[in-house]
């Protein structure tokens, strides 16, 4: 497990980049899931799970990075995973239309489950 | 769904203002206030421009994309056209379409003109709607009023900054009068070349060794420059005469030091005292100085202080009646007229100075270097240690 600043940390699970922000979802922890991401990107991991069980808020700051690390997944060919996401939050993410952007599990098991039968 | 959406637009807003009072710097506010925009209506790109005077050029100070787009590409005549804070789609200006740029919004506070915000398609791909204009349209207004409250605190800043130097430079001019007065003064008499200097330097050195603020400090300072000034109207012939002075000279030398009280009242010093201080730097703790015969009750700190570097100074420096002291005589004789001319808690003050300078531990050294070179500086630091000890005891038993 590496940590990087900004409260953000990862693993590694096989092909899949497992990334914890933690805390508010803002400017500066948005920022910090960015860099998270984009570094697993660029090692050449096309499956990133974002695991939101200890963000308490994503507010429209952290939607913004949220659609930086979309949009930056969908250019790789890239899938990108939502899971333990608070319900509030993915009423949010439904009302504005990017449920269709991002796969979401209820956990990780469930996640990591579904990326294998994904395959290659 | 409305609903959630108009409380998703609400949040955003407040999202708006945290980051409007947050504690940031400028660049930081920008940027965060950016995301603010382009998360509330899922724009991938966007940038924020700003002219902080009428007479600058606007600029991108906070972009995310748009990064081929320069502001002078861009044909301001329609924006300042558009309605205040109205955001409106660029159809006609070609540099922002083939730039990307869905939206643009001027962002004005009153009358001026202080950039616009520009922000690119949906990441859903989803026009903007009318809802969505008139929202962008709130946010642009409390990012103009933002930019322009930097660039009111910048202007005051600039202003204290400027208003700092202009009272640093008038605080030298104001030294550098000080000094040429000090220097005419002393200039009178050639046995007293740099006496005021001195007496000034020395009085800080007690002074800051009493604990005095600096604002205090600065105030003895200007007594010690000035303190005989009053000398300027004593003929020259007296001042430099080499033989001892007649019952009548002696009474006319006197008079300096309300000379002194006289001129220097006239101005209106931000110090307390000066005026008193420097009336009384002949006063005797026994009451027989003068001009008014006070006693030690009646005599301020600041005229002690400057009693004492006044009559060290005249000690250790040459006359035209007599050879300077050394270090060693000059202490004995401060010691000597303790109580009747000098306070002990002043002179003690003045031994830990004079005892601080041997030891190196005052930054420059400003006494001793002056008054004796060729001195054994370890017999005047044993001489001083015994004072410091004797006056010390003094001290606790007062």
């Amino acid at each position: 497990m590496t940590t990087s600043p900004f409260q953000v940390t990862s693993r590694l699970v096989k092909d899949v980049a497992i990334v914890y922000p933690r805390g508010y979802l803002n400017n500066l922890s948005g920022e910090g899931l960015v860099n998270e991401c984009g570094k697993h990107a660029r090692a050449g991991m096309k499956k990133i799970v974002v695991n939101f069980r200890e963000t308490d808020l994503i507010n429209s700051i952290g939607i913004s990075f949220l659609l930086n690390i979309m949009e930056d997944l969908q250019t790789a060919g890239g899938t990108l995973c939502f899971t333990e996401m608070k319900k509030v939050h993915l009423d949010t993410f439904e009302m504005l239309g990017l449920t269709k952007y991002f796969l979401f599990f209820p956990d990780e098991q469930a996640t990591l489950q579904a990326l294998r039968t994904q395959g290659g | 769904m409305e609903l959630r959406k108009a409380l998703y637009n609400i949040s955003a807003l407040a999202d708006l203002g945290t980051e409007i009072t947050a504690e940031k710097n400028f660049q930081e506010k920008l940027g965060s206030l950016l995301h603010v925009v382009l998360g509330t209506f899922l724009a991938g790109k966007g940038a924020i421009a700003y002219r902080e005077k009428p007479e600058c050029e606007v600029a991108f100070v906070a972009r995310k994309g748009f990064d081929d787009l320069s502001v002078a590409d861009i044909d301001l005549g329609p924006l300042l056209a558009a309605g205040k804070n109205r955001p409106y789609r660029p159809a006609a200006n070609e540099a922002l379409v083939s730039a990307g740029v869905e939206v643009i919004t001027p962002l004005w506070d009153r009358n001026d003109f202080i950039g616009f915000v520009l922000l690119g398609r949906k990441f859903t791909a989803e026009q903007y709607t009318e809802d969505d204009l008139e929202i962008l349209g709130m946010i642009a207004h409390q990012i103009a009023i933002t930019l322009k409250n930097h660039a009111l605190f910048h202007h005051v800043t600039e202003q204290l900054e400027e208003n700092r130097k202009l009272y640093e430079e008038m605080r030298r001019i104001y030294h550098d009068t000080l000094q040429a007065f000090a220097a005419a003064i002393d200039a009178k008499d050639v046995y007293t070349r740099h006496h005021s200097q001195r007496v000034a330097k020395y009085s800080v050195a007690i002074a800051r060794e009493l604990g005095w603020s600096e604002h205090d400090i600065e105030g003895i300072y200007v007594a010690g420059f000035l303190h005989d000034v009053g000398k300027l109207v004593i003929s020259n012939e007296i001042l430099n005469k080499k033989t001892p002075f007649t019952p009548d000279e002696m009474k006319e030398i006197r008079r300096h030091s309300l000379l002194s009280y006289k001129i220097i009242s006239q101005i209106k010093f931000p110090w307390k005292d000066v005026e008193k201080i420097v009336k009384h730097h002949h006063e005797r703790l026994d009451g027989t100085g003068y001009p008014d015969a006070l006693s030690k009750e009646d005599l301020s700190e600041g005229a002690k202080i400057l009693t004492l570097a006044d009559s060290f100074d005249a000690m250790t420096s040459e006359r035209a009646y007599r050879k300077k002291m050394d270090v060693r005589k000059a202490l004995a004789e401060l010691k000597n007229c303790l109580h009747k001319q000098f306070d002990d808690k002043i002179l003690l003050a003045f031994c830990k100075v004079l005892d601080k300078e041997i030891r190196g531990e005052l930054p420059e050294p400003d006494i001793l270097p002056h008054i004796d070179r060729g001195s054994d500086l370890s017999v005047i630091s044993t001489l001083l240690e015994g004072l410091i000890e004797e006056l010390s005891g003094d001290n606790r038993e007062g």
